[in-house]
């Protein structure tokens, strides 16, 4: 496999097309004809299939898309092209683990099969701006403070003194730092200095700010993780290689990062779960990364709790824990926020699906959509972590008749999620420890979960 | 074929989204003297119509409806010039200017929302990405458009579209537009803090709200 001076070399010496073009010349009909070519179906009554055969049958797929399509340059308007043995020499030599964290939370975080009893690494956090400047120490202190979590994310910022973070702005750079020194402090309080960060930087959008704030002094680590995104759908940009230049420069974690989008330009689901698949070889080709974070979602509802997404996810999560050692966090969103049944349900609905499908890690999905500010507690990471681990003690069988279960009791408000509490609603903002009425909510889902055969 | 047929063939071509036919069945259209606005109206419309409802039920994605829009352009290609020969104008239901603001590149919500108001009937102008704040309202005043839509998709491009409102009400043309903003990260609670006149949070939503507000607006 080639180096990133290689993907540079394609980006400007690859087959010269409009984006538009490439969208609908190449990405559309070329996943179109894998998608029929390989019988890929949607299986609505199935959300977590146990077909072994069939995943193998879509990371074929997914190769052959690969070297169909290529990947999109928007600076150059290129495209990037790998042939097979490109492709299958990058699924060969791909990480197999990726070694995060520092003194007593280093930690190697590996790979899983489906139907794996092995914990699944144990991340949680959420990854966008989604807590204010006065809560986010106490919520990723909270994270920090559960004794199973192996990795977080920590919150970006929206404001500096109360001033926008503009990208591409000086105010942006400061409240990278700004958000980093909250990240690290909270951690701190919590006992785990060394946990790693998987999401850096989660404020900049633009590279100039992400590697500056990146220099050790403000407390990066490399054995932190650095998030490199995709552009939907197959596209990069100089933006992001920029950043992992850099950080290979630098002997840092790189995060390949992509968000595929169930309804976009891949279409339904057949050709969503190609997609998500060939993102992991994507991320390999192009971003080199050490670890993949996907993050899937529904263009409609803007969550990743939908029947279709997850079997979608599922699909593409066994064909590449089956094929592929790329440890792969698939990061999840819900429709709902804190201090409400349905992100419970939604919770373990994805959970039990992409665990038992062997997902390397879980990660506490989303609330509401993460469009809220302060719409996130510790309590959901909290509750996702016992999900993954009680996921982990079932099977893909097993997992597909609660999943059925559970989306019977959600799947009707997907379209209209309740908002759910902020932070300091549903918590004492002094002692960082849930209110009683979301405690009680909190022990009442998991009774019912348990109920149903749930090992929690 | 007869008038009636080449107009459900027309319609037929949208659906599919077939480029060639539906050059094809446009020119047929124009030998068989059926009006060119009657092609539009009763054929390529009707088309795109269904294919909007399709995908606002969850019965079509994205790929269909930019296949259609697509074959709809094509089709045009050969109309056009003969409605313009006849000096008269497709009726539209009002012109709006979308973009994502300055420093997002993001597309494909964009790419939603402009597909689907031309299946509703609405002329677009099609900023792209990356737009920067000022070009927005120098555009909107050339094209002397009705409505400006802004997406922005992460929580630091947000600012930029409350630039352009700001801006707007530097240069006294605030009244003159109505304002939507939309994209992942964007909320009702910004739409109104930034003074915005609507806020979708999906690309359907979008659409309705043009719709609504241009009612109120007329």
């Amino acid at each position: 496999m080639g180096n990133l001076m290689d993907v540079c070399e394609r980006a400007i010496t690859g087959p010269v097309m409009s984006e538009k073009e490439f969208d609908m010349k190449v990405f559309i009909p070329r996943l179109n004809e894998v998608v029929k070519t390989y019988g890929i179906r949607y299986d609505r009554e199935n959300p977590v299939p146990s077909d072994d055969r069939a995943a193998d049958h879509l990371f074929d797929a997914a190769v052959e898309f690969m070297t169909k399509v290529g990947v999109y340059c928007l600076d150059t308007n290129r495209v990037m092209q790998f042939s097979r043995e490109e492709v299958l020499t990058a699924v060969k030599e791909a990480p197999k683990v990726c070694y995060a964290g520092e003194g007593k939370e280093a930690g190697i975080f590996g790979m899983r099969k489906p139907d794996d009893p092995k914990n699944p690494w144990l991340h949680v956090g959420s990854g966008i701006v989604s807590s204010s400047e006065e809560y986010a120490t106490n919520i990723v202190e909270g994270y920090a403070s559960i004794p199973e979590v192996n990795s977080v994310n920590i919150p970006g910022l929206a404001t500096l003194r109360g001033l926008p973070v503009a990208a591409g702005s000086p105010i942006e750079f400061y409240a990278t730092i700004r958000g980093l020194r909250i990240g690290l402090e909270g951690l701190r309080r919590a006992g785990r200095p060394g946990l790693p960060i998987m999401n850096h930087h989660p404020t900049p959008a633009v590279a100039v700010t992400a590697i500056a704030a990146s220099a050790p002094q403000f407390g990066c680590r490399p054995t932190d993780g650095w998030l490199c995104g995709a552009m939907a759908e197959m596209k990069i940009n100089f933006d992001t290689l920029n950043r992992v230049a850099y950080l290979l420069a630098w002997g840092a974690n790189v995060g390949a990062e992509s968000g595929p989008m169930l309804g976009g330009l891949c279409g339904g689901p057949a050709g969503f779960t190609v997609l998500c698949t060939a993102y992991l070889l994507m991320g390999q080709l192009v971003q080199k990364g050490d670890y993949h974070l996907n993050f899937p979602f529904h263009f409609r509802h803007i969550c990743s709790s939908t029947r279709d997404v997850i079997w979608g996810v599922s699909m593409a999560i066994q064909a590449t824990s089956r094929n592929i050692q790329v440890p792969t966090i698939w990061a999840p969103y819900c429709g709902a926020g804190p201090n409400t049944k349905m992100y419970f349900y939604e919770t373990a609905a994805i959970l039990l699906a992409w665990t038992t499908s062997g997902a390397p890690s879980i990660m506490s999905p989303h609330p509401a959509k993460a469009v809220k500010v302060d719409g996130i507690t510790p309590m959901e990471a909290k509750f996702a972590v016992e999900m993954g681990i009680a996921a982990a003690k079932l099977n893909r069988a097993k997992a597909n008749d609660l999943v059925v279960r559970l989306l019977e009791k959600y799947e009707s408000q997907v379209g209209t999620p309740p908002e759910g509490s902020r932070y300091q609603e549903c918590f004492d903002v002094t002692t960082g420890k849930p209110k009683e009425e979301y405690v009680r909510l909190y022990h009442e889902v998991k009774d019912e979960l348990s109920g149903m055969g749930i090992p929690l | 074929m007869e008038k009636q047929e080449i107009l459900k063939s027309l319609m037929a071509t949208i659906v599919e989204g077939d480029q060639e036919k539906a050059r094809e069945n446009s020119k047929q259209a124009l030998l068989k003297q059926i009006d060119p606005l009657v092609a539009v109206e009763e054929g390529l419309s009707k088309g795109m119509a269904i294919v909007g409802k399709r995908f606002e039920q969850g019965d079509a994605f994205l790929p269909e409806l930019l296949m259609a829009a697509d074959a709809f352009k094509a089709a045009m290609e050969i109309l056009k010039p003969v409605i313009a020969l006849q000096k008269r104008e497709v009726a539209t239901a009002g012109k709006v200017l979308v973009g994502t603001v300055k420093g997002d590149i993001h597309h494909i919500g964009k790419d939603i929302v402009v597909t689907i108001l031309e299946t509703r009937g609405f002329s677009v102008v099609d900023m792209g990405v990356d737009v920067p704040s000022l070009t927005f309202i120098e555009e909107a005043e050339k094209a002397k458009t009705d409505v400006i839509a802004l997406s922005a998709v992460m929580s630091t491009t947000m600012p930029a579209q409350k630039e352009v409102i700001d801006i707007l009400r530097e240069k006294k043309l605030r009244d003159k537009y109505l304002v939507i903003v939309g994209g992942g990260p964007v909320t009702q609670k910004w739409a109104d803090h930034i003074g915005a006149d609507g806020y979708g949070q999906t690309a359907v939503d979008a659409v309705g709200l043009v719709f609504k507000l241009m009612s109120k607006k007329r």
